[in-house]
This record gives C-alpha cells, structure tokens and sequence, in this order.
C-alpha cells in the first residue's frame, strides 16, 4: 500500500510538473459557476460553485435587477475569511460553495418574470486575477423554478468548450484537484500511466497464471499475432469492466469509495484473497463452477472465433478478482471521478487505467508466451509466492479493522511460513545452485524477522517497525513524543486553528494502522531541530483509526484519503497551499518545511 | 518514465495546438493607442525601437500590484539602456490615478478599460486574466507573453539579451 501511495503522489508530481510552463486556469464561468433561483416570492438565492483554487472577493459582489421596479438587497452577505491584503489592508474572500439568499422586493405591477445582474470579481490561488464579470440570470416567477445562466452577455464570458470535468467545490485545492483542471484527455492519458504503475504491483500477478492457463493449450502452434490477440481480448475484457465501475462511480459520486472503506467489505475482500492463497498452495484448483463452464464452451464453441469471446470473459471475471487489491488506490482514483459527477469522463479513465494495467500481460501475449517460462516444478513455487503475497494483502486489508497484536501475529505467522516455503530449514545440498542459496538466503531473513515481530509482540510491543524495542530496557533514552492535541471532528479543529492565536498550525492525520505515521513519530518529531521548530507551532493531531464519519469529513475536507498527511495553517488560520507533507519526510527535509510555515 | 515521456509529448502537442506569430502579434500591440491618466490618446507605435515591456494590470488584482515594484526598479536600472515599461490598467482612472503616484509608477500607464481585456485575448491572454505581460524587442516582434506575475529574475533573464 505505501510504494501505491508514493506511486500516485509521484504520478501527480509529474503531472504538476508537465504543466508548470503555463498556468492552467479554468475560464471565468467554470471557475466561478453562477446560478440562481427563487427561493419564495421575496428570496432569491444566488449560488456561486467556486472552483478548488479559485476564490471571490466579498465586496466586489454586486446584484441588481431589470426592470428597476424589482429590487435586491445584496448587502447582507455572509462573512468570508480573511485575507491579508498589503494594499487594501484585510479582506474578505470566499472559496467553496457559495449561496447567498437575497431579500426581493417589488414596487407597482408584478412582473412575470425578470433579469438578475450579478458582478463579481475573483481570482485564481496560482497568482492571477480575473476582471470583474457580469453574469444574468432570467428569474420567471411562477413556480420558482431554477433559472440557468445565460452566456456571452458579458464580454468576458467565452462560450463554453468541451466537456471540462465539473469538480465539486467542497474540496480544496490540492495536487490531485490540479489535474482535474485540465482537459478530459490529460486525465485519460494520466490515468493510462497511472495503470501502468499498477502493473508493476502483485495486484497483476493473479492474471498471470490465468492467462499462461489461456496460451498454454496452444502449446507451439501459438503465434506471436494469435498470442496478442488472444490477450487482447482478455485485457479488454477487464478494461471493459473496469471501465463500468468508471461509470458506476461517476455517476455514484463518492459512495463508491466510501463502501471500499467500510468494515464488512474490507473482511469480504480479505476473505477472497485466503481463498484465493489456499488454492495457489494447491488445497484445490480454482475454476469455474462446471455447469456455468460447459455452457460457456457450448456457447464459445457456437461462436465463430468464439475462443476469444471466453477469453474476453475471462478479462472480465478477473477484473473482479484483481479488483479488492488494487481497491486501496483505486478508492482514491474513484473518489475523485465521483466528484467530477461525469460518468463518461469515469468510464474512459479507468478503461484507460486498465489498458495500462494489462500492457504487461499484453506483452506476454505477444511474445506468444515466451516470456512465460515453460510450466514446470518452478510454477509451483511461483503460485507459492503469490499464496503468500495474497494472504499478506488480506492481512493488510483487514489490520485497520483489528487490534494491532491481531495483524502482527498474522505477519509473523506468514514470515515463519514464508520461510519454511523457501527451504529456510532445510540443509542446502551439496553444490546447490545459486538460485537456491539465494531462496535459502532470503527464507533465513524471513524467518529471523518473523521471529523477531513473535518475540516483540509476545513481550507487549505494538509497533510493527520496532518490535523489539521493548527489549531495550530503560538503557535506551526515550525520545520525548510530540504532544500533539488531539482533534477528532471538523469543529473541533475549527476551535483549535481559532485558538492557535497566531501561531501557525500543523494538523497530523494519524491511524494506527499507518506505517508512516510511525516512522514520522519514531524518526522526523524527535529530531531536535524539527521539535525546535514545532515548539513555535500549535500541533493538532486527528486519529482516523477509527474511520468514523466525522473522520472522514476530515479527510474529505482535506481531501485527503487517509493518513499520513500533514496539512500547515497559516497564522490566520488559512491552510498553507502547496506545503503538504504526504508520505515520509526525513527531518532535514521536513526541518526545511517548517521553516517555510513559520516564515 | 514512458508516462513523464507521453504527458511531455501531449504538452507539446497542445502548445502547438495554437501558434503565435511573434511579428503580426508585434504589430497589433504597437497599432493600439489608449488614453494615459491625462486623457490624451498615447498610440503605442511612439515607443517602436525600444525594448518595450507591455503589463496589463489592476488595482483590485493583488498580484499584478505584486509585481509592479519590481517594474519600477527595472524601469530606473534599464531605462537609460532603451528598456520601456508601459502599465495597461483595465481600471477606473479615480483609482489608478492615486494608486500610481503613491507607490511612485516611474513609467507611463494608460487606461485600458474593460474593453482592452479582448485585445489581451488577442496577443495571448487566452483567458482573459490579470496580470498579463508582453515583452516586444526592439524590431516590434513578441518575445514572450507572460499569464500571472513576472518574477525579477525571470523578467532580467529575458530583457539582458534584448539590450
């Protein structure tokens, strides 16, 4: 899970980077999205969608209507929050969603209908501003219906171009936002790359074996072209799946991801992958059911070429099968296609993401399986490793849901077994080749580190990376732990920012179940130059271990989709863009960011 | 490293997506004339031969009143050396009038008005946004245009080889 974190947040640095030329900005009217309608015969609600990364300036607002005898009162508009200005001293700016109800009278005849002016004025986070703009709406009295906006009435609104991805403006502005900025075609091709990153993970693994069970058959009358296609069926086949959830999740919105973190689907999913590891060790063989088998060939069998539609198939049922251990990154993916709110755009970028996937296995297709070694006793011991790789994607799976002494019993079970599968135990015979030593070289490794976590959790310690710590006796110096104040819901962490009196904030998400937090705590806090450092600073904590929904309204307003991340406030209390730590950040490096918070 | 490769390419791609002719955009900035803060019209051509140095800008758009500092201190260390900074304000005159003479503008700023947001369009400014600047060498043509705020280092790297 965490080279998955690492893999996505460098993915979104790259993109960051391609881009760093020109800004991208949004045009006005996607940036600053307009609406209006009537709430009652004397309320009018304007609704400003203000983008991730943009902002309005709250005095800059101004309302009006035609014909005259209609009349506006915009002078009561809620308070922003403050920002410095140097010239105009402090000003009030608002982000996010904005609806402001506007008290209407009328005077003399009632009008069916009128024309709403709204001026606003707002700017983009990246340092640029747009002229101040003016957007009309029609307003048709009867029955209060919501009136759209009507375009090219100002000289500053261009038409609308393309289908641009319609972001939610809850969150804010962070890297993955960015990248929703630009077009559908960027996000597509990032999505590709991201996919290719996933190949390099042991999600993919389990398809090797399915598809090495789809080109053997064919034995040496397989060509290099009957190879790639034929594995060009099963990839689309898992694309085109994948591409459903795309659209599933575009349309859900982020329900989707919200089930991948509940409890009871987590346990379902860990329970496939023990399934799935017992029959890699050979408990039983893992096919389909054989009536749905021998339908599926009396069907193929009619078809011409029908070969591939079974292969296609295939793809698709092994989508399903990959599907729970990539679920981790794909949450994240499919949390923010959920706020675009476009199924299209979901559906081609996890078709995309799945291509990019299955580049790999497309490769060993072409190479009309060459490079899937002949079957032999070797595959067993490649299943093998798989089982193990699986049962510990379960055991991860599930250790957020568990006591820590829980999963660590569980990784030092594995590591023994692991072991004794690599021949850790057994006596390397005479002029054995290298290979095998290597295998006995690493089983030995395995096996002292599973039995260094059975020692450490048997003496009472819980941490995963020193669980022999507590064998270290009073002898070693106890580095004093940050005091950090613990926030667990949105309000309170509003409390504690208004608090911080001005001093700037740095908020911690933290979960026992994660890893880098740990080392954040064990290496980076106790370093003297970063404690000096976090002395001048207010330091909040929040603990999602619990996942509860105020925590995840945390994370959500951070968007953020779990720990590690550290989020800095300035001493106005307005989150520092930009400065986000994500992952693990040695004390140098991280020394160097407080320096730029306190400054 | 196949992915940075295919995102660099579609950038690419993109940018070339919708080219600028350095000299016919050269020549639709130095065609245009605005009103300076007297009210006489100042046709751009009267600086034609100079490194001329075009920034559109606001007084509510605080990055532009970032970086116009900085232009100041370009215009006094380069001016002698044929560098001419022109300030385009898509502003009200009451409030660019003040602003300039209390931050000390030491180069000419004209009053650009709304209107003058199209002719940014024009020359590069494809969405319309402040602060936007273009610097024309001395034969008339566009060096660069600039969307968002013009660093002093980035500005003296791309007038040293004008001068």
């Amino acid at each position: 899970m965490l080279p998955l974190r690492l893999i996505l947040a460098m993915l979104l640095l790259l993109a960051c980077a391609a881009r760093a030329g020109e800004p991208e900005l949004l045009e006005p009217e996607k940036a600053f999205r307009f609406s209006a309608r009537l709430l009652a015969p004397d309320r009018l609600e304007v609704r400003y969608e203000i983008a991730p990364g943009y902002y309005m300036y709250r005095e800059k607002f101004r309302f009006g209507a035609e014909p005259a005898s209609v009349t506006l009162d915009g002078s009561q508009l809620p308070p922003g929050k403050i920002k410095k200005d140097e010239f105009f001293g402090d000003v009030q700016i608002y982000r996010g969603d904005m609806r402001f109800v506007l008290p209407l009278r009328m005077t003399g005849e009632p009008v069916p209908r009128f024309t709403l002016n709204a001026t606003s004025q707002g700017c983009a986070d990246i340092g640029v501003c747009y002229p101040p703009q003016e957007q009309k709406a029609e307003i048709t009295r009867t029955g209060f219906s919501t009136a759209a906006p009507v375009a090219g009435l100002s000289p500053f609104l261009q038409p609308a171009t393309g289908a641009a991805p319609r972001g939610k403006p809850q969150s804010e502005d962070t890297l993955i936002a960015e990248l929703f900025k630009g077009s559908f075609w960027t996000l597509v091709a990032s999505f590709f790359g991201f996919g290719l990153l996933l190949a390099l993970t042991p999600c993919v693994f389990p398809m090797i074996p399915i598809l090495s069970g789809i080109l053997v058959p064919h034995g040496e009358h397989l060509t290099h072209a009957r190879g790639f296609a034929l594995s060009l069926a099963y990839v689309l086949g898992m694309a085109i799946t994948y591409a459903f959830a795309g659209v599933a999740a575009g349309l859900l919105g982020t329900l989707l991801s919200s089930a991948l973190q509940n409890p009871w689907v987590l346990s379902g999913f860990a329970v496939v992958f023990v399934l799935l590891a017992l029959s890699m060790f050979g408990f039983y063989e893992l096919q389909l059911p054989s009536a749905l088998q021998s339908r599926l060939a009396v069907t193929t069998n009619k078809l011409h070429g029908g070969h591939f539609a079974s292969v296609f198939v295939m793809g698709a049922l092994s989508a399903l099968i990959v599907g729970p251990c990539v679920a981790a990154p794909l949450a994240g993916a499919l949390l923010y296609i959920g706020q675009s709110g476009d199924g299209v755009l979901g559906g081609a970028a996890l078709f995309a993401m799945a291509l990019g996937m299955g580049v790999p296995l497309l490769a060993v297709g072409a190479s009309a399986g060459a490079l899937l070694p002949k079957a032999g006793p070797w595959m067993e011991t490649v299943k093998r490793f798989f089982g193990m790789v699986l049962l510990g994607v379960a055991i991860y799976l599930v250790s957020p849901l568990l006591p820590a002494v829980v999963p660590m019993l569980a990784w030092a079970a594995l590591l023994i077994v692991f072991a004794v599968y690599l021949h850790a135990l057994d006596p390397l015979p005479h002029g054995a080749p290298g290979y095998r030593k290597l295998f006995k070289g690493v089983g030995v490794i395995s096996l002292l580190a599973g039995v260094a976590l059975l020692i450490g959790v048997l003496s009472g310690s819980r941490d995963l990376l020193q669980p022999l710590s507590g064998l270290r006796g009073a002898a070693a110096p106890a580095a004093q732990p940050v005091l950090f104040q613990r926030v667990s819901d949105l309000s309170q962490l509003e409390g504690a920012i208004a608090r911080a009196a001005g001093k700037p904030v740095m908020l911690d998400f933290y979960a026992d179940w994660c890893v880098t937090c740990k080392e954040m705590e064990a290496f980076t806090f106790t370093d003297p130059a970063v404690r000096k450092r976090l002395d001048g600073m207010v330091t909040l904590q929040a603990d999602v271990t619990a996942n509860l929904d105020a925590h995840k309204a945390l994370l959500k307003r951070y968007a953020l989709f779990g720990p590690p991340g550290i989020v800095f406030f300035d001493r106005q209390g307005n989150e520092i863009k930009g400065l986000r730590v994500i992952g693990f950040q040695p004390a140098d490096k991280f020394a160097a960011i407080l320096d730029l918070v306190l400054n | 490293m196949l992915f940075a490769g295919a995102v660099y390419l579609f950038y690419q791609w993109q940018a070339g997506a919708r080219p600028l002719d350095p000299v016919a955009v050269g020549q639709i900035v130095l065609a245009a004339s605005f009103a300076g803060l007297d009210d006489q019209p100042q046709p751009l051509e009267q600086w034609r031969g100079k490194v001329l140095v075009v920034n559109f800008w606001a007084t509510w758009c605080a990055p532009c009143r970032e970086e116009i500092p900085g232009f100041i201190k370009f215009q006094d260390q380069y001016g002698a050396r044929g560098v001419q900074f022109v300030g385009l304000a898509i502003d009200g005159k009451e409030r660019v009038g003040p602003y300039a003479r209390e931050i000390g503008i030491n180069y000419p700023v004209l009053l650009g008005g709304l209107q003058s947001m199209d002719f940014a369009r024009q020359v590069g400014n494809s969405r319309g946004v402040l602060p936007f600047t273009v610097v024309i060498d001395r034969k008339g043509s566009v060096v660069t245009t600039k969307i968002g705020v013009l660093r002093p280092e980035k500005l003296e790297s791309l007038l040293k080889p004008l001068l």
